[in-house]
């Protein structure tokens, strides 16, 4: 029964089905899916926040004052701090990461309220691996291209910690190589841990408030069922908030390790 | 999980198949006759790690991350970051602007404090001169008059001195006078005048 399963909601259900694409002998396959839905929906809608937000108005209004206090938090508390001036570049790309992980983590908990009208095509993208994975993937190369075209062969040098005596530099240059080989792996895993993590736990104790709630029907002992329920329904209230919260950090956890990556490459050799 | 094109395309109905294996298997529940159904496939914890699922969503996540991204880099980071850039310039140009006409105060303030001393000293010399000069004026004046006055007086002193050297003549006069007439009234008999003479310079 797909009504009390957890995991159910993690399930990638096709909305528009398209044809696949052959690429080599896989099938690509397009379809327009729940998860391809939420994060059409994400991407618009930080999009007209962010349009209503870059009205370059001297005074702001509330959604410039919105739109100028997300930015600021890449920008003036990670971007600037961790790389200096020479991070501007780099302000576009940290803000897409932290603006889509933040609306796709956001629209995950604040539309689950719509499955209670029976709205099922909500989603959390960034509950999916293939899409953290992807996220990651993509900072990863984004620093690998960094390091090399601002570089060159000396973006090796980044395995090779300065000051360190001759004999030790083949050690650390392993375990510094398997560090940063495994980057993708940990910036992935953290992101959809965290949020597959928060949105079962909530599940659960749903069905804990209907179960407990269904027992207590049966009356007698078994009415302490609605105490449990009640117990269990404050504690969806307290995770939301708690979810909320892991919505925002889990961005900006996100967006600041790209930054400390990026701010390796970029200030290379410099002890920044 | 097999990767075929049948598989990805597969209705919902199979993927709801393969997601309660998933979940038998991850609740550790013994398999259903559906999972038996499923055969050959492998066990899934998680429908995420249905990796059929996984193409799609990268890709569009990807065309969607880089349109977003193309959007921030050309629309609204500029005009974002150009707002507060701008809005942090007006700001500073403000306070600069405001400590500039400040300091220009002050400079005009110590300016007026400087003239005003200035033009005190200036008043002390000026009275100071005139006081001064006014000294002199009278030290001089009172020093002419003082000479006049003493000239004067040595005249007048010496004009005294003249009148009592003359008194004082005809007082001896009127000594020998009397002396010659007392004798004469009183001895009936002129005295001659080197003895009155006498008498009187004896006497005096």
């Amino acid at each position: 029964m797909a009504a009390i399963d957890p995991l159910h909601q993690f399930l990638v259900r096709k909305i528009v089905e398209l044809p696949p694409i052959p690429i080599g002998g896989y099938a690509l396959d397009m379809s327009i899916t729940n998860s391809v839905l939420m994060m059409l929906i994400a991407a618009t809608l930080l999009s007209v926040v962010l349009a209503l937000a870059a009205k370059g108005r001297l005074v702001p209004d509330r959604m410039q004052a919105v739109g100028e206090g997300f930015y600021e938090v890449i920008e003036s508390t990670l971007v600037t701090p961790i790389i200096g001036e020479g991070g501007k570049p780099y302000v576009p790309f940290i803000f897409t990461i932290f603006m889509m992980i933040l609306t796709m983590n956001l629209l995950g908990i604040v539309l689950a309220l719509g499955a209670l009208g029976g709205q099922n095509w909500t989603f959390t993208p960034t509950g999916q691996l293939a899409i953290t994975a992807t996220l990651a993937v993509l900072t990863f190369l984004a620093v690998l291209g960094v390091g090399f075209v601002k570089n060159g062969l000396g973006f090796f040098k980044l395995f090779v910690p300065a000051g360190l005596p001759v004999v030790m530099i083949p050690f650390m240059a392993i375990i510094e190589l398997i560090s940063f080989v495994v980057r993708p792996l940990t910036l992935a895993m953290r992101l959809f841990g965290n949020i597959v993590g928060g949105h079962v736990v909530m599940f659960i104790f749903a069905s804990f408030v209907i179960s407990l709630g269904a027992l207590g029907m049966h009356g007698g002992l078994a009415s302490l069922g609605f105490l449990g329920s009640a117990a269990s329904l404050t504690m969806i209230v307290l995770l939301t908030g708690l979810e909320l919260l892991v919505a925002f950090l889990q961005a900006f956890i996100f967006a600041a390790l790209a930054t400390v990556y990026l701010n390796e490459v970029v200030n290379l050799g410099h002890g920044h | 999980m097999a990767a075929t094109p049948n598989t990805v395309t597969s209705t919902e109905e199979a993927t709801d198949a393969r997601l309660e294996r998933g979940v038998a298997r991850a609740a550790g529940v013994p398999r259903t006759a559906k999972t038996h159904a499923g055969g050959e496939q492998k066990a899934q914890g998680l429908p995420q790690f249905d990796t059929t699922q996984w193409g799609g969503q990268a890709v569009w996540f990807l065309i969607i991350f880089g349109v977003v991204l193309a959007l921030m880099r050309f629309v609204f980071v500029p005009r974002i970051g150009g707002a507060i850039e701008a809005r942090e310039s007006k700001i500073s140009g403000d306070i600069s602007e405001a400590r500039r006409l400040k300091d220009e105060a002050d400079a005009q303030a110590a300016a007026a404090a400087a003239e005003t001393a200035q033009a005190r000293a200036e008043a002390l010399k000026v009275a100071s001169d005139a006081r001064t000069k006014a000294q002199a004026e009278i030290a001089a004046t009172m020093a002419v008059e003082e000479a006049r006055i003493g000239e004067t007086m040595a005249k007048a002193e010496a004009e005294i001195a003249a009148a009592r050297d003359a008194a004082m003549g005809n007082v001896r006069g009127i000594a020998v006078d009397a002396a010659r007439a007392i004798v004469e009234k009183l001895t009936g008999k002129a005295p001659s005048a080197g003895e009155v003479d006498a008498a009187v310079a004896g006497r005096a």
